[in-house]
Order: C-alpha cells, then structure tokens, then sequence
C-alpha cells in the first residue's frame, strides 16, 4: 500500500461518484458538476498513467471549456433547463427497462471477464519521457501531422456551423395550425386555383356515395 | 492492496463502469443537456482505456494521440450539440428530448 | 424409262421432292396472293400442281414396277437433310433425316391420293364457285395433299407424324372452313381434339420403338424389329404402389405383384389408339359424322378417301411390328368388326344423306380394320383403294345433290335431308347412274370392285389369323418368362358374324339412301317449315297470277329453279370415279384368282407375311362364303327395296311409332356423345373448376391476400418503434448490441467433413477459433472420448460397407461456453445393375444415315437386254 494505490482509489472514486451524480441530478447545473468532478478525476488518473500532457488538456479543455459552455447554455436557458414539472414523463416503463437491460449486459459482460481467467496484465517500467509533451508532440507534427490538420479544420468547421445553427431567425411564436405538411398545403398553391375551391371532405364522400 | 493501480485490468473495468454509468445516464434521462453531458461521460471512459493500455504498450504514443483527438473531437461535437440545443429551445421551448419526435410514423 | 431410271437413280430420287413440295408451292401462292389473282388463276395454279404431282406418281409407279421383280420390294430414296441427332448416355447414337421414300405401298397410296385429289380439286372450282373464300379452299387443298403427301412418303416414324399433324390441322380448317356459324367451328375443333388424343398413342409407340429398335425409319426398324420381342414391365410403375401399404397384406402383395406385356403389344395398342382417332374407330369415332359441317368435297376428299385412311396406312406400314403382338392384332380385328357394326346401326335412321355417307364411311373403315387385324394386309388395303373410289364418288354425288337442292331451299339442313328429296333421276341422270354405279359397289353386287374388296376381307376373318411370334408362345428375357396371348378358335367366327351382319345392314341403309334421293316423287317441290326467302328476289310474279309468291305460306308450292343436272366439273369426276369403282374390283379379284395387285405388294408385306397362316381347308369354304355374301346383298337390297319402294315407307313408320323411344335412341346416335359430354367433358370441366376454386380461394385469397394483409398488419405494428425520438431508437441499438454480443461470445461449431465411399475413409477437420478447445465422440457409445477439451482438430475413421456411425464434436471457447454438433456416416451399397437400353448398344452409332439395304435395284449397263 503506497502513495500510487491510494490516489489510484481516490481517483477512480472521485470519477465514479461524479457519474453518478450526472446522470441522477434532477438540476442539470448538479449534473455539470458532476460531470467537472468526474473529469478531474480522469485528469489525476491520467497522471497516474504518465500522461501528464494529455491530463493538462483535459482539464484545459474539458474542465475549462467543455464544461463552461454547458454551464452557460444552462445559463441561456433559465429555469427552463431543468426537468420542469408541467410535463408528462413519457415511456417511463420503456427507458428504465433499456437502461437496466444495458446494466444487465455490462454485468454479463464483466461476469465472463472474469471466468476467462488468465493472469492480470501488470505495468512495466516505462521511460521517462513516456507521456511528455516533446513526446506527443513529436507524434503529432511528424507521424500523425495530416490528421492533426483535418481536426484543426474540424474544429473551425464546428465553431462555424455552431453560430450557424445556434443564430437562427428571430423567434415569432404563432399558434399551430395542426402539422407544417397541412400549413404548407393550406391554401391554393397558384392563383388560379383560388376561384376554384377543393372540395372539402364531406363533398367528397356525398360524391363517392352518388357514385355507387 | 500493492497491486492497485498497477494492472491494466483496473483501469479496464473503472472505464467499463463509466461507460456503463454514461450510457445508462443516456437511456434514462430526458433532458437533453443531461444525455449529452452522458456522452461526454462516455468519451472519457473510451480515453482513460485508450491511455491505460498505451501505459501497457510502451513503444510509441499512440493511445495517448488517439485520446488526445478524441478530446478535440468531443469539444467540437459538445459545441455543435449545444447549439442545436438552443436552436430546439428556440421551436419548442423546451429541452425534453422527448418533444423532438417530428420524424415519428 | 431408261431416261427416267438415269436421270433419278433409286437412292436420290428428286422427283419424290417434286411430288411433295408441288401442292405446297401452290399453297404458299394461292394462300399469299389469292385474293389478288382472281378466281381462274387461282383454280388454274392448284389443279395444275396437283396434275403434275399426279403425273409424277405415275412416272414413280411405272419406274417401280420396271424396278421391282421377285421377292424384294424396290424402293426409291431421296434425303433431305438431317433432322436430327440423339445420343444415349450410353454411347449409342442414332440421326433422323427430313427423308422421303417410295415402295409399292405407298406408291400405290400416292397415287390414290393426287388422282382422286385432283378431281376433287376439279369438283371444287364449280362447288365452291360462289364462295367469297374460293382461294383459300383451294388453298387448303393443296396443302392437305402436301400433307398427305408427306405422310405417305415419308421415310421415317417423325416424318409421317409431321404429315399426321398437317392432315389434322387441314381437317380442322376444312371442317371450320364457314367459321362464322358457331357449329362448324365447333365441329372443326372437336375433329382436332379427337384426333389429338390419338395422337398420344402414336407418340408413345415411336418412343419404344426407338428404345427397342434404336432407330425410327423403316429400314432400321425392320431391321431390329425382334427386339420388341421382350417382356416390359407395366405395373407396378416405379418398384411398388405408393399406397399400398396401407391395404391388408394379401391386397397389397396383388395390387405390387409385378405385371409384364409384351413390348410389341404395347406398341400395336399405342399404334392402334393413334389410328383410332385418325380413322374414326371406337371410341373415337365421334368427329367424323360432326366433320360432315365442312363443304362436300372436304368430306369426299378427307372423310372418305385419304385422310381416314392414313391409318390403315400406318398400320400396312409398320405391318412387321404389329404381327409381332397377336393380341394387338386381335384388338384391331375385334374392334373394326364392331366398329363397322355400330356404325351401320346409327346410320338405319339418319335422314341427313351426307351423316348416312359419313357413318357408312366410319362402317367400311371398321372393315379396312378387320382386314388388317386378322393378317390380310392386302385385302385391307385394296379395300382402301375400293373404298375411296365409290366413297368419294357418293360424296360427290350427294354434293352435286345438295348443289341442285340448296338452289331450291336455302337452309343447309334442310337441303341436306332425305326426306325432301326424291325422284331426282329424272333430274340428274348422270349423277344417278354415277351414284348407282357406287351403290351397287357397297352393297356387293357381284363383279363390283366393292363385292371382291369386302368379301375377301369377310373371307379373310374367318380363315386368317396371327401366329405367335416365338416358339412356344413364352416370351423370356433371361429374368421373367411371360406366356402371350394365341389366337382363339373361336375368333374367325364371331369375326365372321359380325362382318356379315354388318354386310347385310350396309345393303340395307345404302338401298334406303339410294331410294330416298332417286326415286319416288320429288317432295322438295311443297315449301318445308323452315324455309328461308331466297337471296335472289323471285318475286317478279306480281302480275296477278294466281299464285302468290311474296308470303311463305307453308304447303304451297315453292317458286324456284327445278332440280337441275350440275356442269361438267362436276360430274366428269362423279363419271371417272364411277366407272373406277365398277371395274376397279379385278384388279383384285381373289375368287376369279386374277390378283395382279396381292403379287403386286407381296414383297412389302413379305416380313408380316410370315406370321399370318391360314386355317386348313381355307380353300374350300370360298364358294359357301361367296354364296353367303351374295345372299346377303339380295337380302339387305330386298328387303329395303320392299320396305321403301312396294310399302311406300310403311313398315319403318310403323316400327318407329310402336318403338319410338329406341328408334329416338338410335337417331340420336346411341347417345354416345352426350355421354362423352357428360363423363368426359364433365370431368375435365369439374376439374377446371376445381382450379378455378383454388385459384381463387387458394392462389388470389391466402396467398396474394392473405399474405399482403400479413404485411400490412406486420407493418402497422412494427410502426411503433419509430417514434421519432432519438432514446427510443438509442434503446434499440442496445438490444441490438445484446445480440451481437451473443453472437461473439458463443463458440461457432464447423468442421468439414471428406467422404470417400469407394475405400471407406472419412475424415472430420475441425474450423479453427480463438481460444476454442476441442472434444470428440469418435467410437458411437453417446459419452465423450476425453475429459478435457483438447487441441485435437483431426479425425479420421474407416468403415465397412454398409455400416454408420455418428461422429460428435464439442467445442468450448475463452468465455467457457459450449457448443456440440454431429456428424453422421453411412458407406453405402454399390450399384451393380446393368439395366442398357438398345440405343445404348455400340452396333447402331456408326453417325451414317440409314440407307435402305438390301433393297435397291441395281441399275442395268447400257446395252444390257431386260
């Protein structure tokens, strides 16, 4: 029992506690929370896995920016964020189920793990500059410089197609009109046509029964 | 008790745990900001396997590269989710997932 | 002749290709182009390829008998080019050429055919003068004389049977030929349908024959014809009854004990079905009276004369089969003599001349029938010749009536029937001698050509009969021995019977028809209930006579041309035909033993020949049965010269008022073809609706609608997975992710298996996997060979003949689950059966085409005396 065996614990209960709060707060800033503590804790397991460069980008980037925009469109939203009480929980029977059955199968899952045995895999020594930031860094800008390019590109991609979609037109809310198919179909498509009324649903069915 | 955190199977089945935990989160919960912060769980859980079995495997830095445009990806992806979060907001008023079901039969 | 002899030597005779293929060049012209070329080009084009083609059938006849002396037949060749090919698994091979081929039977049969063909073709351009559809008769005269024309000269089974279908098919038009009312269609139909069920029996005898024979022409069949000689099982089909398992066990050891027959006589019963319905014999005799719908010349020229008789033809043909199988020959015999019975009953109440004609012409093939049944090959076929001499000139004669009485009264039926006719001697005079000239041949005035065919053939079934054609009269192929069937005692007499009395029925209705349209006074003069306005006005006695004209006032007398004798087209033909059927009879006269034409096919029926004999002191019974026949002549005429002439009709009116349910029965026909239509029909009618019932409920309802209301309904309720909502869907990715997971944690069990029957070795390899442990179960006591699961992927195992065993496999993967499967092994039996067929024999095979051997006249040197 050392120093890496007790932050190892305290680490992974830290990243387990803050899953659970995520997904059972009923306030989404609870889950945010949450969801910062379960990264800090990833962060301190990185650290234990010599990870050191990529334990500081998560906490710069998913600590310090993933998890504030989150914080902030909690903000945008207002009240209305949170699980609000006028509506119906729909499907209640049907969500719970799915979500045990996927517990079920993860235990499954871990059951069989176990009884294929074999002999747990232990580290072994690793060199100093394992995890450091020349050593990434070398991987990034020589082996793997195209793919870093194509997620430089993603990511103005993502920024612009954000603004996009989050800008949208200023918001006139108007009374619905049953569903956008029959709003898109209300009236006549040409002028012509409006001298020319269709017939309504009981003119067609006087229709069909003359017919017979 | 001196072997804690030195197998890989550890980090395995703490990452088994929070993927489980994320995607149970997923299929439960109704609000939209709540599942899309289970995705992030669920990313994080695939980075800690990524980086414990580069741990292992001590020739290059792969799995750690990997994790890395994992986290780029995800905070793009956050991003854009989030903006269709508030774009859905802005025609329902709402953040039920349940009410974005116009593609329903 | 030496030209003729130089110019077509007797293995490439080209004229036989002119003979055949003229009447098609002038079908092919006058059918395209008729209408355009007018009516005395059209009459112009086909008399004269039917002239020429009989001209180049006297030239053949001449050459062939230059040609043939002694025992061997001539016989004149010509090859068109190969049909086709068959090959046997076996190696045996066998090729069929579009051949033609010429000897003194259907030589004689040519002649015929184009002679008599011609004056009906002369008899029809003043007929049918009047009909919009002159060109298209003519037309298909010319292409039933092809027909014909193929069927007789044809050297093969195929090539005849081609003929066979164009004559059908030429009946068919004919018949039909005034389509437009709805009865001559039918008619036309059910001529081809009868004939059709015939033809069934002809195309399961040319299979046997060519299994047996290995060939299908003349040559090679009689070459090989001994090979029919053996036991065929029949029944039952396959090894045993599907069923009869079912039935108590003495019912099911009969119904599975095997049967043989002969093949031979299942060829001569499959030949004979074929020429029932060809020739109009029991039981399918019924198209021939409803093919009387088609124009008279149609009926003279195929009802009487050629194509009814194609197939006594046939059976002359391949008369070296069917004297193979007595019992063949005796069906045949036994079911023309009651054929020509039944026939002759019908035809006492029939009013209508040409149905009296018709039946009287299904009576006489019923003869042709008995003649060749009982081995008088001969006499059966110059009955044919006989036959359609005064057959063909009564049809004509009764065509030239109805001529000159539908002038009068113009409704087909009514101008058809006896009783408005009458007296017309006075009218016609060469018509009645022509007609009294063929009368006098059917009913066996002594020294007529009819008088010498009949009774040589009455002669003939009573001392002739079938031999068996093994010694001993067992059959055996080595495995089963089978006893035949020998020619009963008693069977000359009934024959006989049934062939005098028939004799006597035919002078009887003849006489009636002979008197009812000659003698007497004219009846057609009152105006008949039916009566129809003529088409051409005669209603220009408006001038204040006393008769009035206008209104068709039943009794009164009836404006219109009298009877009227017809122009020389018709009765030059009437007069040629009349005067053949006089004289025609010595060419054959057997008691007088002037039997130029007996000597004349002698060496075509040399081979069947050998298998009929005569009973002893044949000699002696000629002048009792002569005496005989003679009797029954003067009886049958007498009576019904009483009947009709000095009683006026008295006694038959009598006799059909005190029985008029059985005189209603035999007017209509015995009722045979209501009952066909009733039995038959009805059962292939309930048969059609039976499908019509599964069509419906079964094919329309469950599968179409059911199936579809399946769909619909599987689709409404799986609609209720897509909700739309992203959870809903996410849901089911992690059901799915369940069953992909299943999938890789269970062990996948296959192995490839290597059967090696001859030496017995089998072999299992099992399919490799990750982590996947290994167990067998190699020795077939049910527990596994091992404990553990090993690494062991192989096994092998030998076995003996006829033993099993069943392998197991058990494979356990990383995850510690398992999976079994088992392999089964039987070594069979080997096949030591040598069951061969003649095709599969290496003596036929050699890929020549099969020329006549044998058989060809050599041609004399120049300068060579004869």
């Amino acid at each position: 029992m050392n120093v890496g065996n007790v932050f190892f614990a305290l680490s992974s209960l830290l990243a387990l506690a803050g899953a659970f709060m995520t997904i059972a707060s009923r306030s989404p800033i609870r889950s945010a929370v949450g969801l910062l503590i379960t990264i800090v804790g990833i962060a301190a397991l990185f650290l234990k896995l010599n990870a050191q460069f990529l334990a500081a980008i998560q906490l710069i980037v998913y600590a310090g920016a993933v998890v504030v925009l989150f914080v902030f469109v909690i903000m945008l939203l207002g009240p209305d964020a949170g699980d609000g009480e006028g509506t119906v929980a729909r499907a209640r029977v049907a969500r719970y189920g799915a979500g045990a059955f996927f517990a079920l199968l993860a235990l499954g899952a871990a059951h069989l793990v176990s009884r294929a045995g074999g002999k747990p895999t232990l580290f072994g020594l690793v060199r100093p500059e394992h995890g450091s930031v020349e050593a990434i860094g070398s991987l990034l800008f020589r082996g793997e410089v195209i793919p870093f390019e194509l997620a430089t590109a993603l990511l103005i991609v993502a920024v612009v197609g954000a603004i996009a979609v989050a800008r949208g037109k200023p918001h006139v809310r108007r009374e619905k009109q049953g569903s956008p198919t029959a709003r898109m179909f209300h009236g006549p498509l040409m002028a012509r046509d409006a001298q020319r009324p269709l017939p309504t649903k009981a003119q067609k069915a006087a229709a069909k029964a003359g017919a017979v | 008790m001196n072997m804690l955190g030195n197998y890989v199977e550890h980090y395995t089945m703490l990452s088994g745990a929070l993927f489980t935990l994320g995607c149970i989160g997923f299929l439960v919960r109704r609000n939209v900001l709540v599942q899309l912060m289970c995705i992030e769980l669920m990313l994080n859980a695939v980075n800690l396997t990524l980086v414990a079995f580069n741990r292992l495997h001590t020739g290059d830095m792969n799995g750690q590269v990997f994790a890395f445009f994992i986290i780029a990806v995800a905070a793009a992806e956050a991003a854009v989710g989030l903006a269709i979060v508030l774009a859905f907001y802005r025609l329902k008023s709402s953040v039920q997932s349940d009410e974005a079901d116009q593609l329903r039969h | 002749m030496q030209a003729i002899e130089a110019l077509f030597p007797a293995n490439d005779y080209t004229l036989l290709a002119f003979i055949v293929l003229l009447p098609l060049l002038g079908a092919g012209v006058n059918g395209v182009f008729g209408k355009r070329l007018g009516k005395e080009a059209v009459s112009l084009l086909a008399l004269s390829v039917i002239f020429v083609s009989f001209c180049l059938s006297v030239v053949t006849f001449l050459a062939l008998g230059h040609a043939q002396e002694g025992e061997t037949a001539a016989r004149f060749y010509w090859k068109g080019w190969e049909w086709f090919h068959l090959s046997t698994q076996g190696g045996g091979n066998t090729t069929l050429n579009v051949a033609f081929s010429v000897d003194a039977l259907s030589g004689t049969m040519a002649l015929i055919v184009t002679g008599v063909g011609f004056l009906i073709h002369l008899y029809s351009t003043k007929y049918m003068e009047e009909d919009p559809g002159f060109h298209r008769f003519l037309t298909y005269l010319n292409l039933f004389i092809f027909s014909m024309l193929v069927l007789i000269l044809g050297d093969s089974l195929p090539v005849l049977f081609v003929g066979w279908e164009g004559v059908g098919l030429c009946s068919y038009l004919l018949i039909g030929f005034w389509f437009e009312t709805e009865a001559n269609a039918a008619a036309g139909k059910k001529a081809f349908v009868t004939n059709r069920i015939g033809d069934f029996g002809l195309l399961v005898a040319m299979g046997l024959l060519l299994y047996y024979t290995g060939s299908l022409d003349w040559s090679g069949m009689e070459g090989h014809a001994k090979e029919l000689l053996t036991p065929m099982q029949v029944w039952p089909l396959g090894s045993h009854v599907p069923a009869a398992s079912l039935l108590p066990h003495g019912a099911e050891a009969w119904l599975n004990t095997p049967r043989y027959v002969s093949a031979a006589t299942l060829v001569g019963l499959a030949l004979f079905l074929g020429c029932a319905g060809k020739s109009a014999q029991l039981p399918l005799y019924v198209w021939l009276p409803d093919a009387m719908a088609g124009p008279t010349p149609v009926s003279a020229l195929i009802h009487a004369a050629t194509m009814v008789t194609a197939g006594v033809y046939l059976l002359c043909r391949l008369s070296f089969v069917m004297v193979l199988s007595p019992a063949a020959m005796f069906v045949v015999a036994l079911v023309g003599a009651c054929t020509a019975l039944f026939a002759a009953s019908i035809a006492f109440a029939q009013n209508d001349i040409k149905k009296v004609l018709a039946y009287s012409t299904v009576s006489q093939l019923g003869y042709m029938f008995l003649g060749v049944g009982v081995g008088a090959f001969t006499a059966g076929f110059f009955h044919v010749i006989t036959h359609a001499f005064f057959k063909a000139c009564m049809f004509l004669g009764a065509g030239s009536v109805i001529h000159a009485m539908h002038a009068r009264i113009h409704d087909t039926d009514q101008s058809q029937d006896m009783r408005n006719m009458g007296g017309l001697r006075k009218y016609m005079p060469y018509t009645f001698w022509t007609f009294a000239l063929s009368w006098a041949a059917i009913v066996g005035l002594p020294g007529t050509s009819g008088f010498f065919s009949k009774d040589e053939i009455l002669l003939k079934a009573y001392t002739s009969f079938v031999k068996s054609p093994v010694a001993g009269n067992k059959l055996s192929d080595g495995n089963t021995t089978i006893e035949l069937f020998s020619w009963p005692t008693w069977a000359g007499g009934l024959l006989y019977a049934i062939g005098l009395v028939t004799a006597l029925m035919t002078a009887f209705y003849m006489t009636r028809l002979f008197i009812g349209i000659f003698f007497g006074e004219f009846k057609g003069w009152k105006i008949v209930k039916s009566w129809k306005a003529p088409a051409h006005g005669h209603d220009e006695a408006d001038h204040g006579h006393s008769h009035a004209h206008e209104h068709a006032v039943p009794g009164q007398p009836l404006e219109g041309p009298t009877p009227h004798e017809s122009p020389w087209q018709m009765w030059l033909p009437l007069a040629i035909l009349g005067g053949l059927a006089a004289v025609s009879g010595f060419f054959n006269a057997a008691p007088l033993h002037i039997t130029p034409f007996d000597h004349w096919l002698e060496p075509v029926f040399a081979k069947a020949g050998e298998a009929v004999q005569l009973i002893e002191d044949a000699e002696g019974k000629v002048p009792v049965f002569l005496a005989l026949a003679f009797l029954a002549f003067a009886g049958g005429s007498g009576i019904a010269y009483w009947m009709y002439v000095t009683q006026k009709g008295e006694p038959a009116r009598k006799f059909a008022e005190a029985f008029p349910r059985f005189h209603a029965l035999v007017f209509d026909k015995w009722r045979v073809d209501e009952f066909y239509d009733e039995f038959v029909i009805g059962a292939v009618d309930s048969l059609a609706e039976f499908f019509t019932w599964g069509d419906k409920w079964i094919v329309d309802f469950v599968l179409a609608r059911v199936s579809a209301a399946l769909v619909s309904f599987s689709g409404t309720a799986l609609r209720f997975i897509q909700t739309g909502r992203v959870q809903t869907y996410a849901a089911v990715m992690v059901l799915g992710l369940g069953a992909v997971g299943w999938f890789f944690v269970t062990p996948k069990v296959n192995a490839t298996t290597h059967a090696d029957d001859a030496t017995g070795a089998y072999t299992v390899s099992a399919a490799p996997g990750l982590g996947y442990g290994y167990r067998w179960d190699l020795n077939n006591d049910g527990k596994w060979d091992t404990e553990e699961f090993g690494s062991q992927t192989d096994v092998s195992l030998n076995l003996a003949v006829k033993e099993n065993r069943t392998v197991k496999l058990e494979v356990k993967n990383a995850f510690g689950r398992t999976a079994t499967r088992s392999f089964s092994f039987v070594r069979p039996q080997p096949d030591l059966s040598g069951a061969t067929s003649r095709l599969d024999l290496p003596s036929i095979g050699d890929g020549a085409v099969h020329r006549p051997t044998g058989l060809v006249h050599s041609l004399p040197k120049a300068g060579e005396a004869r």
